[in-house]
């Protein structure tokens, strides 16, 4: 169980974070389509960033966490300055913001696989230290002995995690509450329904777009390697097994709210797990894998995430409703 | 505004640029092996691959040596880097150049992409081109006959011939492509070793995860290896071991989330040790054993210098076979190869366990040594028959087979 709620948490949580970008930059008014290509970007700046630290001994195996704060520090900027690439052509040349997510998507995975075999030779990107000595939270960083159980909240939450995970979860929280319980959220809001009467009351709607792709930018950014320290061993080879694309249904799924993304990241990203490691799951510690025992197909497991998206979607996707003014460039003149 | 963003835009070109420009300048400080430099290292017999450069450039823009890979990455720390390691001992200490091809499109690549990988080397000069993998059949057929007078090492591979019977789906004798050497390995013998060594050890609980998806005839060789291996030593012991055996998320040969989670599952439940047979692969085995102070049993290569979750690595001889081919055709005896199957295993000293830096301690190099002379002279033999392993029943591992 705690396996599976861990695992579950692995999936979900760059997904979860990498959604919330997409919402920033829709509730502004931009189709933020380049999400993929930011994370990419990110994980191949966070990755490097920690192989040039841990090559120069920066840091010590002690200060993993703060490297890994500091990195994800970097990795936010990168992908802030990554997707203002999408918001000036958007936002200042007026360009087709699909074409330009595209274009994005298509640049980034080339364009990190040459810099890739310009700083190491190869096709795929490693640090020098364990990423799990490094970087990973376990019972024996806290000072518990290995064997000591802690409870099942303690399991879950204080051994074999990643800090990330929880800055990720804080940010999701601060951010969703930010978006809507404050003066600057609203204002966001209304430049991707009514950007018009936005600009009426004063707001500049361009600044606001701008700001809304940047933090989505520096969202995704931190997503790609969250997905590159939890998924990948802290590796980067210009690709993110889709996650950014991933992130983008989950935005549709949760129609644009973060309660709702939060839900149907954790959904897509249980089934994910147990489309895994569905023979290795003991659901309530007996030492019997029951999804494994009842006799049903591995096929059914790996199918049932997607399977459940087209399901909810079919039920829901009526009442799922986007900005109304997103993907339409503004144009002051226009009323 | 204008201005403001062109600043920012410059700025993210300058740390991409910056970022490449960190770390080229370190390139050059790995000067090409100066003799005596390294003497802090202890072992001086050692030889420094990494002191030779992967991409010299030859005065007269021909490469006398090629590698062509299959998929995966030159540095994979496993298969295609023991085999390019290989070539570059050989061409630095007789002076030759070399180069590496690899096909377009990674690891989606094509026969097509795999043959204008060979003509390319081909066009550049090559007399001898090293062709890594079993996956190079077809482009490697059509190249061979292309290129009449270019000599092919076919490594993993089988002799090919130009014309098929087509009732036996054999070759037709007499029909054999001569400039084409094919160089095989008894993996099952590296398995075997692998696998007794870690009972031996004391793990109980191991696990087998491959790449190729149970298609690559050296994977399951390996992995039929291992099995028995485990199965012999815990009849010694008198004890029942359980195994998980999965072509799971390999079929590309690379590292992904769902390997890391499955195997993350495996350890979770009690699994000790897994060998993980397939290049990239390991990083999602070095992950998830780092997490769950679990073990690796690493392939191909020696992995211990990747990460220090490998116990063990059950080897092959690439280098070593690569050295061979090149000097038979550096002293005009190619044809002895050509055309014929080079099977290379425990009597070569070409498969086995790394004895450098033994790591195992209940299950000693003299052990070892015992049984590596045992499977030598035949007095212990491995069946590579991996066909097999569904239908075998092995008394002492419960094997849990997870598809």
């Amino acid at each position: 169980m705690v396996f599976l709620i861990q695992q579950t948490l692995a999936y979900a949580v760059p997904l979860m974070i990498v959604a919330l970008a997409g919402v920033f930059a829709e509730r502004s008014g931009i189709i933020n389509l380049a999400l993929e290509g930011i994370m990419i970007f990110g994980a191949f700046v966070g990755v490097q960033f920690v192989k040039i630290m841990q090559e120069k001994e920066a840091f010590t195996v002690e200060q993993g966490q703060i490297l890994l704060l500091v990195t994800l520090l970097a990795c936010a900027v990168a992908g802030a300055l990554f997707s203002l690439l999408l918001s000036f052509s958007a936002i200042k040349l007026k360009a087709d913001q699909t074409l330009g997510g595209t274009a994005l998507n298509m640049l980034a995975p080339a364009l990190v696989l040459f810099l890739i075999n310009v700083v190491a030779k190869q096709n795929i990107l490693r640090i020098p230290g364990s990423s799990a000595k490094w970087f990973m939270i376990k019972k024996s960083t806290l000072g518990i002995p290995g064997d000591k159980d802690i409870g099942f909240f303690g399991e879950i939450f204080l051994n074999k995690v990643y800090i990330s995970t929880y800055i990720c979860i804080i940010a999701f929280i601060v951010l969703s509450i930010i978006l809507y319980k404050t003066k600057f959220g609203l204002r966001l809001r209304a430049c991707g329904e009514n950007p018009q009467a936005a600009d009426s009351l004063g707001i500049n709607v361009y600044k606001m777009r701008y700001t809304g792709t940047t933090i989505s930018g520096a969202l995704a950014g931190v997503g790609g390697f969250v997905y590159a320290l939890g998924a990948a061993g802290c590796s980067a080879s210009g690709e993110v097994a889709g996650f950014g694309f991933l992130a983008l249904a989950v935005m549709i799924f949760g129609n644009w709210n973060p309660g709702n993304i939060a839900v149907s990241a954790l959904l897509f990203g249980l089934f994910k797990c147990i489309a895994a490691s569905y023979s290795s799951i003991d659901i309530n510690g007996d030492g019997v894998y029951l999804l494994a025992n009842i006799g049903i197909s591995s096929h059914v497991y790996r199918l049932l995430p997607y399977l459940i998206t087209i399901i909810v979607l079919a039920f829901t996707s009526k009442k799922s409703r986007a900005p109304k003014a997103e993907g339409i460039p503004y144009d002051k003149g226009a009323r | 505004m204008k201005k403001v963003l062109a600043v920012l835009i410059a700025l993210s070109m300058i740390l991409c640029l910056g970022l490449a420009a960190c770390k080229g300048g370190n390139e050059p400080t790995n000067p090409a092996a100066p003799d005596g430099t390294n003497a802090t290292e202890e072992k001086e017999t050692e030889f420094d691959y990494n002191a030779v450069k992967d991409d010299p450039v030859s005065a007269d823009g021909k490469y006398e040596i090629a590698f062509v890979t299959d998929v995966g990455s030159l540095k994979d720390q496993s298969f295609n880097q023991g085999t390019w390691e290989g070539i570059k001992r050989y061409a630095s200490e007789n002076n030759k150049t070399y180069k590496y091809y690899q096909p377009a499109n990674g690891d989606k690549a094509t026969d097509d992409d795999r043959f204008n990988a060979m003509k390319a080397a081909a066009d550049a000069g090559a007399k001898i081109v090293v062709c890594a993998g079993f996956l190079q059949e077809t482009a490697l057929k059509k190249a061979a006959l292309e290129f009449t007078d270019v000599k092919f090492v076919f490594i993993d591979g089988y002799t090919l011939y130009t014309k098929y019977d087509e009732t036996t789906k054999s070759g037709v004798a007499g029909t054999e492509i001569k400039n084409v050497a094919p160089i095989s390995f008894q993996e099952e013998q590296s398995g075997y070793l692998a696998g007794f060594a870690a009972v031996k050890e004391g793990y109980t609980k191991l696990g087998f995860t491959g790449g190729g998806g149970g298609e690559n005839p050296a994977c399951c060789r390996f992995g039929y290896g291992f099995v028995q291996g485990a199965n012999d030593a815990a009849k010694e012991l008198n004890i029942k071991v359980d195994m998980n055996y999965s072509w799971l998320y390999g079929a590309t040969f690379s590292a992904s989330p769902d390997l890391q989670a499955m195997l993350n599952g495996w350890y979770t439940n009690g699994t000790q040790a897994i060998f993980c047979c397939g290049g990239n692969m390991c990083q999602s085995a070095f992950d998830a054993a780092g997490a769950n102070d679990g073990k690796v049993i690493g392939v191909d290569v020696d992995q211990s210098s990747q990460s220090d979750t490998v116990i063990t690595s059950a080897t092959k001889g690439l280098r070593e076979a690569v050295i061979f081919a090149l000097d038979k055709f550096y002293t005009d005896k190619f044809d002895e190869l050509g055309g014929v199957s080079t099977v290379l295993g425990a009597a070569n000293d070409a498969v086995g366990l790394p004895t450098a830096n033994w790591g195992l301690t209940k299950f000693s190099l003299d052990d070892y040594n015992k049984l590596f002379a045992s499977i030598k002279d035949g007095s212990v033999k491995v069946s590579n028959d991996y066909a097999k392993l569904a239908e075998d029943s092995f008394a002492n591992v419960n094997l849990t087979i997870v598809k």
